[in-house]
């Protein structure tokens, strides 16, 4: 079968500072890329000044499809639905303050020839703060010294020791989440830990491209992790044990569970 | 006379049959990969295989032999006599060939009735052990092999009354590019050990951004060891300043893999602007290991740097060439000491 890529963007709100600038050099990237994904799915909520920029906002030759998310927002939520109606047979989660690099998806196809096994390629990150300052990269401990049993892949070893490793910009083969589950909605904060956790010890394979593959603005004022750190949201340090603890019991699980944190429970 | 006479013709049977004794002096690597241990051993198994009588010499008993990092055929193959304890069997259409670095030896073996010549592979270590004023030719060495057109015109003008001959090394066929794409891996060649850690930790000091990037010190690898480890690499760095050949950057360069490295004292034929990043200071290369890096991240490396490296690569894979060479030269010299035997002898009958 023909590898097919669908890029999955969900979006909460356009009310956030920058969202303009940021949404539009976001879909620039897809447009540079040497070579593009096969679809772009966009799944938003019915915010009105939101939905009224997706359709004025000229994709060019892009295939964009787009879902309007009504229930509460919800990222983890919005991202299973967009894979659930992508048509790709692979999906990337993109975010609308980040970037592709545009050799990430010629890359990613390159890779696919040489390892047909793998089922997930994760990019090296490039983190910038909000004013585009070189951060760090993420991703890209997979292939240091003494980290990995296998040079370049991802293990749940690994995650047990070291948590820094990021979906935004990864492709993941969609028989992946049909196996195995997508993100678990109730998971606060280590959502995306779980979910490599989860895959990992299910014995998917996922590789690192040592390639830079995607730029990712941390701590942009309004984003998740932001809110969670410094918002009326902010979550404290006996929360954020929970959560890593969640992580590590639920991902011998394929279905999400309502979980809640309460002081008590920690 | 009439023994004399017999013993003459007895060696110029064994010269015109190839049963000359054709010793190599080799140094005891412990173990270790060397070019130059390597260059001797494929030329005396090229000269057993075509029908010659090489032995390889070695200066202590417990010699460690090159089974581990050049294969157990070389060992088999060839027959290897130690110098220790033993007396060797020499005369006069045998042969001693010994390399450069073995000049103190040449005082003890002057009076020795062979043909002597020296293997200079690097033009560096000439006059390392002899005494100022002496050359190779007043111990009889008036034979030199030596490995390139440019050492062999250096050494000329040094070691008077010698003629040379030049055998190019070749690279070995394991080094090809690789089907996969590469890893986040240096390799690293340096003359001194102490140079490959001095890079490591500054570029790790100076780039704490790439301390992902492993960097892998080439030494102690048999040679398929090190063609599949460096053929996992995606950029080679090499310090040498009296290489005269530079083996390494060419079994990189064979194997796809951009080079960084100083330009060595004497700089290799080989080496053109656009088959390698060579530098002059080189303090300056962890900073040029930087800039390779960040470029190699975004796919920045021009492919011309690769397929110019491959093609000179390429162009040292010749074992046919070499061969051919060994065999002429060594052909040559049986053939000419034959010739001086029949002369002497043609004088004696008169």
């Amino acid at each position: 079968m023909e590898n097919t890529i669908s890029v999955i963007l969900p979006i909460k709100s356009s009310l956030t500072r920058d969202f303009n600038e940021y949404f539009d050099k976001a879909i620039t990237s897809i447009k540079n890329q040497l070579v593009k994904p096969d679809e772009l799915v966009i799944v938003h909520t019915n915010e009105e000044q939101l939905t009224k920029l997706l359709n004025e906002y000229d994709f060019g030759e892009l295939n964009v499809v787009k879902y309007v998310w009504t229930q509460e927002p919800n990222y983890g939520e919005q991202v299973n639905y967009g894979i659930k109606n992508s048509k790709g047979t692979w999906f990337s989660i993109f975010e609308f303050d980040d970037e592709y690099s545009a050799i990430w998806f010629k890359n990613v196809k390159k890779y696919m020839g040489y390892y047909p096994e793998v089922q997930a390629f994760l990019p090296v990150v490039v983190d910038v703060d909000d004013k585009n300052t070189f951060a760090g990269f993420t991703n890209e401990a997979t292939f240091a010294a003494n980290f990995t049993m296998e040079m370049g892949y991802l293990t749940n070893d690994t995650l047990h020791n070291y948590q820094n490793f990021q979906t935004a910009g990864a492709v993941f083969n969609k028989q992946v989440i049909e196996d195995f589950g997508g993100f678990k909605p109730s998971i606060k904060l280590t959502f995306v830990y779980e979910f490599f956790l989860r895959l990992t010890y299910n014995s998917v394979s996922i590789m690192t491209i040592p390639k830079i593959g995607y730029k990712h603005t941390n701590m942009r004022e309004g984003s998740i992790f932001w809110n969670y750190k410094f918002s009326e949201e902010k979550i404290k340090d006996d929360e954020v044990k929970f959560w890593l603890e969640t992580a590590k019991k639920e991902y011998f699980f394929v279905d999400d569970r309502v979980i809640k944190y309460t002081p008590q429970t920690a | 006379m009439e023994i004399n006479v017999e013993k003459i013709k007895e060696s110029i049977s064994n010269l015109r049959n190839k049963n000359s004794r054709i010793y190599f002096m080799v140094q005891d690597t412990k173990g270790n990969a060397k070019a130059s241990v390597k260059f001797i051993y494929e030329t005396a198994l090229t000269l057993k295989k075509n029908g010659f009588n090489p032995i390889i010499l070695h200066e202590k008993n417990d010699y460690t032999g090159v089974e581990k990092w050049l294969g157990s055929e070389y060992m088999t193959e060839l027959p290897h006599k130690s110098v220790e304890n033993q007396n060797l069997e020499i005369t006069p259409e045998d042969f001693i060939v010994l390399p450069e670095i073995f000049g103190f030896v040449m005082d003890q073996i002057k009076n020795l009735p062979c043909g002597k010549i020296v293997l200079a592979q690097s033009y560096r270590y000439i006059t390392e052990t002899l005494q100022p004023g002496q050359n190779w030719s007043q111990f009889g060495f008036l034979k030199c092999i030596t490995t390139t057109e440019k050492q062999k015109d250096y050494i000329e003008k040094v070691m008077k009354n010698t003629t040379f001959d030049i055998i190019e090394p070749t690279i070995s066929e394991y080094f090809e590019p690789r089907k996969l794409p590469a890893l986040p891996i240096v390799a690293v060649h340096t003359k001194d050990q102490s140079e490959t850690i001095n890079l490591i930790k500054t570029f790790y000091l100076k780039f704490p951004q790439y301390r992902w990037f492993t960097f892998k010190d080439m030494r102690g690898l048999s040679e398929k060891e090190f063609s599949d480890t460096l053929k996992e690499c995606f950029l080679s760095v090499w310090v040498d300043d009296d290489s005269a050949f530079g083996t390494f950057p060419l079994e990189s360069m064979a194997c796809g893999i951009p080079v960084i490295g100083n330009i060595p004292n004497m700089q290799p034929d080989w080496m053109t602007d656009d088959n390698g990043i060579w530098v002059t200071d080189k303090t300056l290369l962890p900073d040029y290991v930087a800039d390779f890096i960040q470029n190699w991240l975004e796919d920045n490396i021009k492919p011309e740097i690769i397929e110019s490296g491959i093609k000179t690569g390429e162009s040292f894979k010749n074992k046919e060439q070499f061969e051919t060479s060994v065999l002429k030269h060594f052909s040559g010299y049986l053939t000419q000491r034959a010739d001086a035997f029949e002369m002497q002898l043609n004088q004696i009958q008169k």
